[in-house]
């Protein structure tokens, strides 16, 4: 039995360990924001927030976040109360087909919250580890800048859920 | 309008599947003819795109597929002008599968082509207009004032001062005949077509909450995975599945057509699984090629008599009236689509009937092979359309769907059958490579008096039918689609050219003497059309050619560009748009510009790179994209598509490369398939060049100029030309 904070919330699963955290917080726990996409941590479509860093989960076991705070995209904001990322990606037009934005998101969100006033370099030194097939870079840059510049990348950390500290004593 | 059948029995049988007449199911009954939508309790569905609930919701059902380009945003712009309803108050809902949501071109329910606002632009409206015409009418009644006093606004009806929703007139509609060729508004009068408006599909995709197959779970599903054979065509030869049984979560191991499937209760388990089987498999013909095998059988041919011509002029006159010539050989790899979401489809057979959820191309190919590998008929089978994650013609080959019915019936379990990355880059179809031959030559005033161009490589239109048929004609046995596969190759070798791997070779400028001899030269790697099909590789030939000539003939790219583009004004008009726009660029010391002009369906476009050279990488800082698509529906849609479709094609002229060894593919995922990242993405301005015409396609036409006009900003950049995709620097 593994347990971790998932959007805020104590969870459990008895998932055999070496299962990865995207397929557990899809298959088991019915979260779908994140996304599948090469199975192997090189384009991100399943990057999720760790203890609130951006990390790929397609190749991260889940023992390795028992006691931890794990946030997807679906955690970070909902389309009634939405991320300012999630606003400026609206309003910017970002999406295309939209398989890969949950994961360029919160890869975004954590660089926010590390560096609210990213320069071009640190946006794509940030970013580069997601790829988007439809070519949405462009926009993906305009939306993370407009939020910078908006002095919004503070909201970061009030939208995300405030996580219960793990509870004592969790093993895998 | 002739696909488009203004049944009235869709409201007269109105049966109220869900109350409210909120929604609504898909009725197929066997002799076909049903319509295409069921409204609800007091709904009114006057044709198979619109529905009207009783509580004033309008449904719109999108006949073409969304995958990315935008194109359910589109289709909805189109009605809600029509109708006179905010473009946000309409429901978008992916159509059924049904013989009113053909392609009005192709033969199949498909979306491909960049064909989808170009083929609806009108019948759309039309039938939007004639919905508005018909309440109008009632409401007239109802009120019992005449129809020319009433108007529209904002999705009311306004009498006298006063607004009426839509639904009060329902009753009094489904007694009328719907109006036929309603005037349509003028472009002066638009409220919605030509703006910049934000994607209907933003907020879900945004959120995490749009809904792709890879997202589906219905109850008692079970994952599949497939071994198959890493030389296209393969079969097994022999199985051991003894560790793979013993594992845990695995329920069946079952062969298919395709290789063999292992059925667990998660994705890991049946991934960990599908690795542990033991295949031994027979290889078929394409085992015996590799990638320098293939080229050289390339070679060989073009250097034959062999191939198909076709002629317009001389070309010895033309030569003969040429002051200078050249020809060049131009290499272009195969590629692989890699479309975000591996390719997957649920699929339940249940009590004599089957429902699947997929995102495709081809809904209806799709239904078709589920029919043709369930024994069912095609009336007892329901899709569920869902967002495609990228399709980029990937998703027109439905193999996985066929593999997927095909696990659940030998399983008797709710299957969701997934391809894995290292699946899609080595067991899936590829754009053909090519050997392409051009020999120009040109006069003392820079006007192109001979152009021959030759072309060897796969052919595309047999693989493609290969894909279509057996899920259009679900009920012809195998053997005989076979024969009429192996009857279309024939008709491709020495008979016709596949426009597949020649469009955009001989085309755009005023050749009065050109020439295109086509070689067909098939090793077995399945094809299938890439984003923008022939023009991905022809363009790059075509444009680097018409570079070098302008350097032969002593002339700027723009001005021998120009004085071959005398009887093409809406090319030359995108090209002069790019020159008149690089002029307000501030191109920094060391950065180079090239350009490219060409045209592809039925759209307009020139482009110009701005590159540097960083030690042997080329990097690509700026791009300038002129657009001529006529009629422009949603102006930011089409800036995302032209943006979108030069990162594609940048990822292939600088990265793309699939290589065959030994029959199987090299590559297997995106740690060596290279995909452009943020850091390498170039900004991109759009010029949107708005003409009086009708609008053509824009999803790939920005993309087959990326690549040429890089190569030929390389050339100013280290005076290297380069004749290979990927663009690799000496």
């Amino acid at each position: 039995m593994i347990e971790f904070i998932l959007n805020g919330k104590v969870v459990q699963t008895d998932d055999e360990p070496d299962t990865p955290l995207l397929w557990v917080v899809r298959d088991t726990f019915k979260l779908t924001g994140s996304k599948f996409g090469c199975g192997i941590a090189k384009c991100g479509a399943c990057t999720m927030h760790i203890d609130g860093s951006a990390q790929q989960t397609c190749v991260l076991p889940i023992t390795a976040v028992a006691g931890k705070t794990v946030t997807t995209i679906e955690g970070l904001g909902t389309p009634d109360n939405l991320h300012p990322l999630q606003q400026a990606w609206v309003e910017q037009g970002v999406p295309q087909c939209g398989y890969c934005q949950s994961g360029q998101i919160m890869s975004a969100a954590s660089l926010l919250t590390d560096n609210p006033n990213p320069n071009e370099a640190q946006l794509e030194a940030a970013m580069e580890r997601n790829i988007c097939r439809c070519g949405c870079y462009p926009r993906i840059k305009q939306a993370i800048l407009s939020v910078a510049e908006q002095g919004q990348s503070g909201a970061v950390q009030l939208a995300t859920p405030v996580a219960a500290k793990a509870p004592e004593g969790i093993q895998s | 309008m002739s696909a488009i059948k203004l049944s009235r029995r869709g409201f007269l049988k109105a049966t109220g599947l869900i109350g409210g007449g909120l929604l609504i199911g898909y009725v197929a009954t066997p002799d076909g003819n049903s319509p295409a939508v069921i409204p609800g309790d007091g709904a009114m569905a006057p044709n198979a795109f619109i529905q009207l609930t009783q509580d004033n919701q309008i449904i719109f059902y999108s006949p073409r597929d969304e995958m990315g380009q935008g194109i359910s945003m589109g289709l909805a712009t189109l009605v809600a002008e029509e109708l006179d309803v905010p473009v946000d108050k309409i429901q978008v809902e992916f159509a059924s599968v049904h013989d009113d949501y053909r392609h009005p071109e192709y033969w199949v329910q498909g979306t491909g082509g960049s064909s989808s606002m170009r083929v609806h632009y009108l019948p759309l409206r039309q039938v939007a207009a004639d919905t508005r015409a018909l309440l109008l009418t009632a409401a007239a009644m109802d009120l019992g004032v005449a129809a020319e006093s009433l108007s529209t606004e904002h999705g009311y009806i306004l009498s006298n001062g006063t607004g009426h929703r839509y639904s009060d007139f329902i009753a009094t509609a489904q007694t009328l005949e719907l109006p036929s060729e309603t005037p349509l508004k003028a472009k002066a009068d638009f409220k919605y077509i030509g703006k910049d408006m934000t994607r209907i599909d933003a907020l879900a995709k945004s959120t995490g909450t749009a809904i792709f197959g890879m997202d589906i779970a219905v109850p008692d599903m079970y994952y599949a995975m497939v071994s198959r054979s890493p030389v296209a065509g393969g079969t097994v030869n022999n199985l051991d599945d003894s560790a793979a049984r013993a594992m845990s979560g695995v329920t069946d191991i079952v062969r298919i057509d395709s290789g063999v499937a292992v059925v667990a209760t998660s994705f890991w388990k049946a991934k960990k699984a599908v690795a542990a089987l033991n295949i031994i498999w027979d290889q078929p013909d394409l085992a015996n090629f590799s990638n320098g095998d293939i080229r050289a059988d390339y070679q060989s041919a073009l250097e034959s008599d062999r191939g198909t011509t076709e002629t317009e002029g001389s070309i010895t006159e033309g030569l003969s009236k040429a002051s200078m010539q050249v020809r060049r050989d131009y290499w272009t790899p195969y590629l692989a689509h890699t479309p975000m979401e591996p390719v997957n489809a649920v699929v339940k057979i249940s009590d004599g009937k089957a429902e699947l959820w997929a995102g495709t191309q081809s809904p209806g190919v799709a239904r078709g092979l589920v029919a043709r590998h369930s024994g069912l008929s095609v009336d007892n089978i329901t899709v569920n359309s869902l967002f495609s994650g990228g399709g980029f013609g990937r998703r027109a080959q439905l193999s996985h769907i066929a593999e997927a019915t095909q696990v659940a019936v030998a399983t008797n379990k709710t299957i969701k059958l997934v391809w894995t990355r290292e699946n899609d880059l080595q067991n899936g179809w590829f754009r053909q490579a090519s050997i392409m031959q051009l020999h120009a030559g040109i006069d003392a005033e820079g006007k192109v008096t001979a152009w021959d161009a030759t072309r060897v490589g796969g052919d595309l239109a047999p693989d493609t039918l290969a894909g279509v048929l057996p899920g259009e004609l679900p009920r012809t046995p195998k053997l005989l689609n076979d024969l009429m596969l192996s009857a279309t190759e024939n008709l491709y070798d020495g008979w016709l050219i596949d426009s597949g791997g020649v469009e955009g070779l001989v085309s755009d400028y005023d050749f009065p003497n050109k020439q295109l001899r086509h070689i067909s030269v098939n090793h077995g790697l399945p094809l299938a059309a890439w984003r923008s099909v022939g023009h991905s590789f022809t363009a790059f030939a075509k444009e680097t050619l018409m570079d070098e000539l302008a350097e032969m003939a002593g002339l700027n790219s723009f001005e021998f560009r120009r004085r071959n583009l005398q009887n093409n004004p809406r090319l030359l008009g995108v090209l002069e748009a790019v020159e008149q726009g690089l002029k307000q660029w501030d191109i920094p010391a060391g950065h180079h510009i090239g350009i490219s002009t060409h045209g592809s369906f039925q759209s307009f476009v020139a482009q110009a790179a701005e590159v540097s050279i960083q030690g042997s990488k080329i990097r690509v800082h700026r791009v300038l994209c002129a657009i001529d698509c006529g009629a422009v529906i949603n102006p930011d849609i089409v800036r995302a598509q032209i943006e979108g479709g030069i990162m594609y094609g940048l990822t292939a002229a600088l990265y793309g490369d699939i290589e065959i060894e030994n029959g199987a593919v090299k590559q297997s995922n995106f740690h060596d398939y290279k995909i452009l990242r943020i850091n390498e993405a170039p900004a991109v301005d759009v010029l949107i060049v708005e003409t009086e015409q009708a609008p053509s396609g824009v999803g790939e036409p920005g993309l087959p100029l990326i690549a040429p006009a890089v190569a030929n900003a390389v050339y100013q950049a280290t005076g290297q030309r380069l004749y290979s995709m990927p663009l690799t620097l000496a």
